[in-house]
C-alpha cells in the first residue's frame, strides 16, 4: 500500500523552460514596479507582507510549471491560487475587494476540484502520479475515461484561464489587486492554466480525438468575442484590461486548439505553426498585458480613480506613461511593428493553412475561426482607441485628472522597459520563433530540424526556396519609409501654415469645458447598438422640468446585461440557495431531533448490517 | 442465575422508560446499576479476576449510589416540576422499547450465529438497554432525562462488554468510570445553569440557541 510514494521530480524540458522564462520576464519588472507603487500608500508592515507574498507567489508559479508529479502540481497550484487570493483581498477595507475575492476563491476551487478529480482518475488507471509514468501507461485508459479526464481538465484549467463561460471571476478579481499584482495575475498566472492544458492534453495524452481540438477552439473563439465585447462596454480601465485577458486567452487557445486538430489530421507542419502562434501570443500577451496593467496602475496612482470617464488629458501630465500605454495599446491591437501583430498574424496563417488543407466541415470551421479572430481584432483596436483616447487625450474630465502628476521614475522606467520588450518581440520575430519552435516541437513530438518557415506568396509554407522570412523588420522599415514619404509630401505640398493654439477638440470655440467632451459611453454606443442582441442594453431617461422646453433635471441611465451572470450563474445560485434553505429545515436546533438523527442512524445500521 | 439477573435488569429498564417522574427514573436507574453490580460480581466470582472485583465495587459506589444521589440533589435544588415530559406517552413508549428489544434480539442472532444460549440473551438485553437509553434521550423533554439516558447507554455498553468478553481492559474501564462521573457532574452543573438562565430545563424550548 504505497499510496503516497511520491518523488519530487522537476522537469527540464523546453516547455517548462519557456514558461519559466515568461514568468520571470514579467514578474521581475512588476516586482520592481511595486516598490514605488506601494510606497506612501501602504504601511511598512503591509509592504513587507506584499514582498513576502509576492516572492512566494512567483515561486509557486515556477513550481506549477516545473514539477513533474501531479500531486506536487496540485499543491503548488493551490498555493498559487491562495496567494493570488490574498492579493485580491489585499485592500480588505474595500468591500468590493472582499466580494471579488470570495467569488474568485469559489471559482478557483471549483476549478481545482475538477483538476484533482482528473488527476485521481489518471492515478486509478495508470497507477502513478508521475508525468513520465502516466505518459507511458496512457494506453491503459479506456477512451471514455480519457474523454472524461479531458473535459475535467479543460473545465478546471479553463476556470483559471477565464474561458467563457467560466470567466466571471476574472474581471472582478484582477482589477481589485494592486497594480503590479494585476499585471502578474493577468500576464502570467492565467497562463499557467494554458501550461496545464498543453502539458496534459497535448504532451501527455498525445493528440486526442478530433472533438477535443474543436471544443478548445470553439471555447476559444467564444472567449475572444465575448471578452472583447464586454471590454468595449467597460469604463473601468483595469476591468477593461481584465476583459481583454479573456479575449487574449481565447486567441492563445485558438493556436493551441488548432495544433490539436491539425496534429490529429496529420498536418505536422501546420500543427507546429499553430502551436508556435499560440505560444508566441502567450508571451506577447504576457508582455503587453502586464505593460498595460502597470500603466493602469500608474494612472490609478496619479488620479486615484479607475473610472475612465473621470480621466482625460493625462498625456500632458504623464507623457512617459502615456507613451508606454500607447505602445501596449498598439501591441494588443496587433499593429506592427509591435509584438501582438506577429502572433496574431501567425494565428491567422495557421487558420488559413488549416482551411486550405482540409475539406468539408473542418474547412468551414477554420474559416469561421479566422472570421471570429478578425472580428475580435477589429473590436480590440476600437476598444483601445477608446481606452487610450478617453484616458490620455482631450481635456481632464475631473479635478483629480487635472492635478495628476507623472509617477515616480522607477514606475515609468518599468513600463518603458516592458514596451521595449514588446517592440523587441515584434522586431526580432525570426529568432524568437526559432526558439519557440523547439518548445512546440517537443510538445507535439515533431522533429523540427527539417522545418523552416518561409513566406511564399504571403502564405507560410515549409521549405520554400527563397522567400521572405517571417520578419517584421521589413514591414517596419516599409512603414517607416512610407510615413516619411507622406510627411515629406505633405510638407512640400501644403507648406508650413501659421499655427494658432486653441483648446483640444474645441474646434476654435473658446468656452468649452470637459462636460462637452466625447465620453467612453458615447464611444461604445454604436457597438452597443450593433451588438444589442447579445448585450441587451438597458436605457432609462428621466426628464424633470416645467415644460418640455424648459428642463431642469435630466437623468440618463444605461447599462448592459451580463448574460452569463443573469441567465447562468444567478439561476444556479438561486437554486443552490433555495436548496440550502430546504436543507436548513432539518436543523431546527432541537436537541431531541439531533439525538433522534443519531438514533435513526443507529437503527438503520443495525437493520442493514448484513448488507455490508 | 445470570438469566434472572438479566431479566431483572431488563425490567428495571422498562420501568425507567415508563416512569412519569424524574425521581422515579433516577431510582430505577439506581436499581439497574445495582443489578449490573450483581452481574459483574457474578462474573468476577466465575472467572476469579481481581480487576472485575474492583470494577464491580466501583459500579456500586459510583453508579448505584453516587450518581443517583447527585442527580436527586440536582432535581431537589432546581425545584422544577417532576414530570419528565413525554413526547411519546408511557404505554406507547413501552411498546416501542419492546419492539426495539425484539430488533436487538434479531440483530444479536445475526451477529453471534448461535441460538438460544445465554450469550445471545445477554447481548440482546445489553443492546436493548442501549437502545432504551437512546430512546429516552430522544423522546423526553427534561435535560435530566438526557443525562440519565446517556448513563443508561453506558450501562448497556458495559453489560455487553462484561457478558460477551469478560469486561474491557482494566484501565479502559477505570477511565470510562472517571469520564462518566465527570460528565455527569458537568451536565448536572449545566442543568443548574440552564435553569438559572431560562427558569426551566425543557430542552425543547432551547431551539432559539441555533445560529
Amino acid at each position: 500500500m504505497n499510496y503516497f510514494n511520491i518523488n519530487l521530480s522537476f522537469l527540464s524540458d523546453w516547455l517548462t523552460g519557456f514558461f519559466i522564462f515568461v514568468i520571470l520576464l514579467i514578474s521581475v519588472p512588476s516586482a520592481v514596479y511595486s516598490m514605488p507603487y506601494m510606497k506612501g500608500h501602504y504601511s511598512t508592515k503591509k509592504s513587507m507582507l506584499n514582498w513576502a507574498l509576492l516572492i512566494m507567489f512567483v515561486l509557486s508559479m515556477l513550481l506549477v510549471v516545473s514539477v513533474g508529479n501531479t500531486i506536487y502540481f496540485l499543491v503548488s497550484w493551490e498555493l498559487m491560487s491562495l496567494l493570488s487570493f490574498f492579493f485580491v483581498v489585499f485592500d480588505y477595507e474595500d468591500t468590493e475587494s472582499v466580494k471579488a475575492g470570495v467569488l474568485y476563491i469559489i471559482m478557483t476551487h471549483l476549478g481545482t476540484a475538477c483538476i484533482a478529480a482528473a488527476f485521481f482518475l489518471l492515478y486509478k488507471y495508470t497507477g502513478s502520479f508521475d508525468y513520465a509514468v502516466i505518459k507511458s501507461n496512457i494506453s491503459y485508459l479506456p477512451a471514455e475515461v480519457k474523454n472524461i479526464i479531458f473535459v475535467l481538465l479543460f473545465a478546471g484549467f479553463g476556470t483559471k484561464a477565464g474561458i467563457v463561460p467560466l470567466h466571471i471571476w476574472l474581471p472582478q478579481a484582477h482589477p481589485q489587486a494592486p497594480g503590479h499584482i494585476s499585471s502578474i495575475m493577468s500576464g502570467v498566472m492565467i497562463k499557467t492554466a494554458i501550461y496545464g492544458i498543453i502539458r496534459f492534453a497535448i504532451c501527455i495524452f498525445g493528440p486526442g480525438p478530433l472533438w477535443w481540438g474543436y471544443t478548445v477552439m470553439t471555447a476559444a473563439a467564444v472567449s475572444c468575442l465575448v471578452g472583447v465585447i464586454y471590454a468595449l462596454m467597460e469604463h473601468d480601465i483595469k476591468r477593461l484590461l481584465a476583459y481583454h485577458s479573456v479575449e487574449n486567452i481565447g486567441i492563445i487557445l485558438l493556436g493551441v486548439g488548432g495544433a490539436m486538430i491539425l496534429k490529429n489530421m496529420g498536418l505536422q507542419f501546420l500543427a507546429l505553426l499553430s502551436l508556435i502562434a499560440g505560444l508566441y501570443h502567450l508571451i506577447n500577451h504576457a508582455v503587453f498585458k502586464s505593460l498595460l496593467f502597470l500603466c493602469a496602475g500608474s494612472v490609478y496612482r496619479a488620479t486615484g480613480t479607475r473610472d475612465m470617464e473621470k480621466m482625460g488629458g493625462l498625456i500632458k501630465a504623464m507623457p512617459w506613461t502615456a507613451a508606454s500605454f500607447l505602445a501596449g495599446s498598439l501591441a494588443i491591437s496587433a499593429i506592427p511593428p509591435f509584438n501582438g501583430f506577429v502572433s496574431e498574424w501567425l494565428t491567422f496563417q495557421s487558420l488559413f493553412g488549416g482551411a486550405l488543407n482540409s475539406a468539408g466541415g473542418s474547412r468551414l470551421f477554420f474559416s469561421l475561426m479566422a472570421a471570429a479572430l478578425a472580428l475580435t481584432g477589429g473590436l480590440a483596436a476600437a476598444c483601445f482607441v477608446k481606452a487610450f483616447g478617453i484616458t490620455f487625450l482631450a481635456a481632464p474630465r475631473s479635478t483629480a485628472a487635472g492635478k495628476a502628476l507623472e509617477v515616480p521614475p522607477l514606475m515609468k522606467y518599468m513600463t518603458a522597459l516592458l514596451s521595449v520588450f514588446a517592440l523587441i518581440l515584434g522586431l526580432a520575430a525570426v529568432p524568437a520563433i526559432k526558439i519557440i519552435k523547439k518548445a512546440a516541437g517537443m510538445i507535439l513530438a515533431i522533429d523540427t530540424a527539417g522545418f523552416n518557415f518561409a513566406l511564399n506568396n504571403s502564405v507560410v509554407s515549409v521549405n520554400a526556396d527563397k522567400g521572405l522570412y517571417v520578419s517584421n523588420p521589413y514591414f517596419a522599415i516599409l512603414f517607416i519609409c512610407l510615413a516619411g514619404v507622406i510627411a515629406a509630401a505633405l510638407y512640400v505640398f501644403l507648406g508650413r501654415s501659421s499655427v494658432k493654439v486653441g483648446k483640444t477638440w474645441g474646434c476654435g470655440y473658446y468656452n468649452l469645458d470637459s462636460r462637452t467632451e466625447y465620453t467612453a459611453t458615447a464611444f461604445a454606443k454604436p457597438f452597443k447598438i450593433a451588438l444589442g442582441f447579445f448585450l441587451k442594453p438597458f436605457r432609462k431617461i428621466k426628464k424633470e422640468g416645467d415644460s418640455i422646453y424648459h428642463i431642469k433635471k435630466f437623468e440618463y441611465e444605461t447599462h448592459t446585461t451580463h448574460v452569463f451572470n443573469e441567465y447562468g450563474y444567478d439561476i444556479l445560485m438561486k437554486f443552490i440557495m433555495s436548496t440550502a434553505k430546504k436543507i436548513r429545515r432539518s436543523q431546527p436546533g432541537s436537541i431531541n431531533i439531533y439525538l433522534g438523527y443519531i438514533f435513526i442512524t443507529l437503527l438503520v445500521l443495525m437493520l442493514t448490517v448484513n448488507m455490508f | 442465575m445470570v438469566e434472572i439477573l438479566l431479566a431483572l435488569l431488563f425490567i428495571s429498564t422498562l420501568m425507567m422508560v415508563t416512569a412519569k417522574r424524574v425521581t422515579a427514573v433516577i431510582i430505577s436507574f439506581s436499581h439497574q446499576s445495582f443489578i449490573l453490580f450483581l452481574l459483574t460480581l457474578f462474573e468476577a466470582v466465575k472467572i476469579n479476576s481481581l480487576e472485575l472485583y474492583i470494577v464491580s465495587a466501583l459500579i456500586l459506589i459510583i453508579k448505584a449510589a453516587g450518581i443517583p444521589m447527585f442527580l436527586r440533589r440536582v432535581v431537589r435544588d432546581i425545584k422544577v416540576n417532576e414530570n419528565v415530559g413525554f413526547y411519546i406517552p408511557p404505554v406507547l413508549s413501552l411498546v416501542c422499547v419492546m419492539l426495539l428489544s425484539y430488533m436487538a434480539y434479531i440483530f444479536a442472532g445475526r451477529m453471534l450465529h448461535i441460538n438460544g444460549s445465554t450469550q445471545i440473551i445477554s447481548f440482546t438485553v445489553s443492546l436493548s438497554v442501549i437502545l432504551a437509553g437512546m430512546f429516552m434521550m430522544v423522546f423526553r423533554m427534561k435535560a435530566i432525562t438526557q443525562i440519565i439516558g446517556l448513563i443508561v447507554i453506558e450501562n448497556g455498553l458495559f453489560l455487553a462488554a462484561v457478558v460477551i468478553c469478560g469486561g474491557m481492559p482494566f484501565f479502559v474501564e477505570i477511565s470510562i468510570f472517571f469520564d462518566l462521573f465527570i460528565c455527569v457532574i458537568i451536565l448536572g452543573i449545566f442543568v443548574y445553569r440552564i435553569n438559572m438562565l431560562f427558569t426551566h430545563v425543557d430542552v425543547d424550548k432551547l431551539t432559539e440557541l441555533k445560529g
